[in-house]
């Protein structure tokens, strides 16, 4: 798999939204040369939706829907370089650290007669997510107030620099802009509208979501810009890839992300009519360690524990081969991707038994590893214990379900973080360096910091990085962090996994650097 | 008949609590926290918290299934956790598309498997019988789930004659989007059926009426039908009454594999999500249509066999 380190300040990106602004400002309605009548796509989703307000968000499918139904002032670009051009947005600008202005195209119109988008608008979406303490506000950090100063034109106010925004709040999830006027009217406090949007701003509108079948999306009748590429897109959820593949193969779907294991088989022998194209994806998986548990209080067996692992064997067992070894936290083609780990890769079987040497042996009950019931997470367990059996450390496997998992490591939850030793354990994160270490602060000691890792120089760098607008300065940092977290013996960076898609030759798709379906952007291939 | 349906209804709801209250305790005592689930990883502790209150889990375990059942008999089953919709709408979304497929199922399993059984009966020790012998055990000795992954692969992906995923719109698109998951739910159930008919016959063919028809001179067809069938027919209805159970177990595979809504899909994704109404109602729902196929199948039988009223 190949990726390009990509990074995309603020000077970078406002060049960017220039030069895509003057692109989507000079194209006339209706001369999409490759809008076709009468097309429909069909595509996969892991998940069915379950959450259209954008406000209080949950998930990247529900995420994929909302970038077809609703406008936002920006947007990400499709391919492999992550960057943004402008969506609702006519212009936007930084102005100072905590000012952003922006300006509306005109003619954006809501359905159902709610009118004009306009700035009023904007401050009303981004603005609800605050004063309903939508659990999802942390995406606009210190997102103060929005000020309107005309009807298409106002000000994002920031209480301190946060570089973050242009990159998760944006053009994600919170990004979206929603009607006032019709919110107010389903709602009467702008709360959350949950799964019956009021009115939609997008290039589709939600014709029908059959709960558990299909999200139905139609062409919006009242859309003013450029025509999508597809009449309809019926968007199928199926929670496992493997029956996603199969579908792809009888000719059910169009488009879907296939799994790691199956593509080298894809790879060597793909359906006929097919293209397979390689993704690096944002997930990162890694081994951590409880270091407020006795039995791993010792910092030399925890770093007996890194040495001993070998990622490629991982690897070669969990993934076929297929995935890369993690340096860290931060994937390939992010601000802040370390180029190496402090511990090989392979690991060093010979340093592993010094420091089990000064850890004064394995210890005599065996460690426990927790582990998600999937394949994946349980072969990756066996080949850990297997690993750490080698230097005569004995580890039991508990495995657990998607519920029990993921409440583990939080105090809220009981005393069942103490207990804890090793674990399995995955995050997937959004294109902004903050999004992977903001887990790991003192802060989140017990709720999602199940490693119990505090570190104040930790913390300290990751506020100071949140306001550096320098890029090799920001990346700098974020690199230390990870040190920081990997000299503790708590940390085994895994992989980040992969994210292979298969099409068919008829569409030509748009997808995120990390392969997730900009489905306004998917037009059928006219080659 | 009436007290001994009564009395049956009465138990029938006495089973229905007994169950909802076990898998609430279930429920209970499974590590997992549905307020965390819902507002994702982002949520902050104070609005965790808040959350869990509205919801009620702060309430002891006895509290919440009272209000389960307080509200039920109002006619509230709750709302999703994380859609806001009513629950009882969402189940009965589900739930047709699950009964289509095991009514489905069993009726075309019956439909070969009552005449096969009646040939291997009748034409004892023959080539069919043997063959049916060895296919009956072969079939049931296979897992729906294993039925479906290769219905998919030979009908779906490599003939493509069939759909692979999901359960139509249209009429004719039901039907064809039925085949494969019908085909995979039903066929264990045509060896299951053909050899409780077969032995079942074989035992009533002995028995003195139908030697005494026989020496009245009846014709074999008629004896057969009338005097051997009518009876050896029971242990299938009651083998099906009290299959029903496991008939949703095999659609709970099959609409995984085949990416078909139902209400097995939706209690395994709610038990994962720890979405309690949902887990809740469908389970409600579906242990009250258990309980009724139970009680269908014997008043069949009693229907079928006089004797069997009587002793009611």
């Amino acid at each position: 798999m190949t990726t390009r380190t990509i990074t995309l300040g603020r000077r970078g990106f406002l060049k960017s939204v220039a030069a895509s602004g003057l692109a989507a400002g000079t194209m006339p309605l209706g001369t999409a040369i490759w809008a076709q009548s009468g097309t429909v796509l069909r595509a996969h989703s892991y998940a069915d939706i379950d959450a259209l307000d954008p406000g209080f968000y949950q998930n990247g499918y529900n995420v994929d829907v909302m970038n077809c139904i609703y406008s936002k002032l920006a947007r990400y670009v499709p391919g492999r370089e992550w960057e943004i051009e402008l969506e609702a947005a006519e212009e936007l600008e930084q102005v100072d650290d905590t000012h952003i202005r922006f300006k509306l195209k005109p003619g954006i119109m809501f359905t159902g007669g709610h009118g004009e988008m306009t700035a009023e608008d904007v401050k009303f979406s981004f603005e609800r997510v605050l004063e309903h303490d939508s659990p999802v506000k942390g995406d606009w950090g210190p997102l103060e107030r929005v000020d309107v100063t005309g009807k298409y034109e106002g000000t994002i106010v920031l209480t301190k620099p946060f570089e973050p925004l242009w990159l998760i709040a944006i053009p994600y999830g919170t990004g979206h802009i929603v009607s006032k006027k019709a919110v107010m009217e389903a709602t009467e406090d702008g709360g959350n509208f949950g799964m019956t949007p009021p009115a939609f701003s997008g290039p589709y509108v939600l014709e029908e979501w059959k709960p558990n079948q299909y999200v139905h999306l139609t062409r919006n009748p009242d859309w003013t810009g450029p025509m999508p590429g597809f009449d309809e897109i019926r968007i199928i959820p199926m929670d496992d890839e493997k029956v996603a593949e199969r579908a792809y193969e009888s000719g059910d779907l169009d488009y879907t992300a296939i799994t790691l294991s199956s593509l080298p088989s894809y790879k060597e022998n793909p359906p006929a009519n097919t293209t397979i194209e390689e993704y690096p994806s944002l997930y990162y998986v890694w081994l951590g360690m409880n270091l407020e548990n006795p039995a791993l209080g010792d910092i030399n067996l925890r770093k007996a524990i890194q040495h001993a692992i070998n990622i490629p064997q991982i690897l070669d067992a969990a993934y076929s081969g297929v995935a890369n070894p993690a340096t860290g936290l931060i994937a390939p083609g992010l601000i802040g991707h370390r180029e190496a780990p402090l511990v090989p890769v392979a690991g060093d079987l010979v340093k592993a038994r010094e420091f089990l040497g000064m850890a004064g042996g394995a210890p005599d009950t065996p460690l426990t590893i927790d582990t998600l019931n999937a394949t994946t997470w349980k072969t990756i367990a066996e080949v850990v214990q297997a690993q750490l059996g080698q230097i005569g450390i004995p580890v039991q496997i508990n495995v657990q379900d998607s519920g029990s998992f993921w409440t583990l490591g939080m105090e809220s939850e009981g005393d069942r973080w103490k207990d804890m030793q090793l674990v399995i354990n995955r995050f997937s994160m959004l294109p902004d360096p903050y999004y992977a270490t903001n887990w790991f602060t003192t802060e989140q000691v017990g709720i999602w910091n199940w490693e119990r890792f505090s570190n104040p120089e930790f913390d300290r760098l990751h506020e100071a990085a949140l306001s550096e607008s320098d890029d090799e300065k920001r990346a700098a940092m974020y690199r230390e962090m990870q040190d920081l977290m990997e000299e503790t013996g708590a940390y085994r960076f895994i992989t980040h996994e992969g994210s292979p898609v298969m099409f068919s030759d008829d569409i030509a798709p748009a997808l995120r650097p990390d392969a997730r379906p900009l489905y306004i952007g998917f037009k059928p291939d006219q080659a | 008949m009436v007290i001994y349906a009564i009395q049956r209804l009465l138990l029938s709801m006495i089973i229905i609590v007994v169950a909802v209250s076990l898998l609430n305790v279930m429920l209970h005592l499974v590590p997992g926290d549905p307020a965390v689930m819902v507002l994702g990883p982002r949520a902050t502790p104070e609005l965790i918290e808040r959350t869990r209150l509205e919801m009620g889990l702060d309430r002891s375990m006895l509290v919440q299934l009272a209000m389960f059942f307080g509200n039920l008999l109002r006619g509230d089953m709750g709302t999703d956790i994380f859609t806001g919709r009513e629950v009882s709408t969402i189940v009965m979304e589900a739930l047709p598309y699950t009964l289509i497929l095991i009514t489905v199922s069993i009726l075309w399993a019956m439909a070969i498997g009552i005449p096969l059984g009646c040939y291997s009966a009748v034409r004892r020790n023959s080539w069919l019988d043997r063959v049916t012998g060895v296919l009956s055990v072969a079939t049931i000795s296979i897992p729906a789930f294993v039925m479906a992954l290769y219905g998919v692969l030979i009908f779906a992906v490599w003939l493509r004659w069939l759909p692979a995923i999901g359960a139509g719109e249209t009429f004719a698109e039901q039907i064809r989007h039925l085949i494969l998951p019908a085909f995979a739910v039903g066929v264990s159930w045509v060896g299951y059926i053909a050899r409780v008919v077969r032995a079942s016959m074989l035992e009533v063919m002995g028995e003195n009426h139908v030697r005494m028809a026989r020496a009245f001179g009846l014709r074999e067809g008629r004896i057969l039908t009338a005097h051997v069938l009518r009876i050896a027919v029971l242990p299938a209805v009651t083998l099906i009454g009290a299959g029903v159970a496991h008939l949703f177990s095999a659609a709970v595979f099959v609409e995984v594999i085949f990416a078909r809504p139902g209400i097995g899909a939706l209690i395994v994704g709610a038990v994962n999500e720890r979405n309690y109404p949902i887990v809740l109602g469908a389970v409600l729902v579906t242990t009250g249509i258990i309980v009724l196929a139970t009680l269908i199948s014997d008043l069949v039988v009693a229907w079928l066999d006089p004797r069997l009223r009587e002793e009611l």
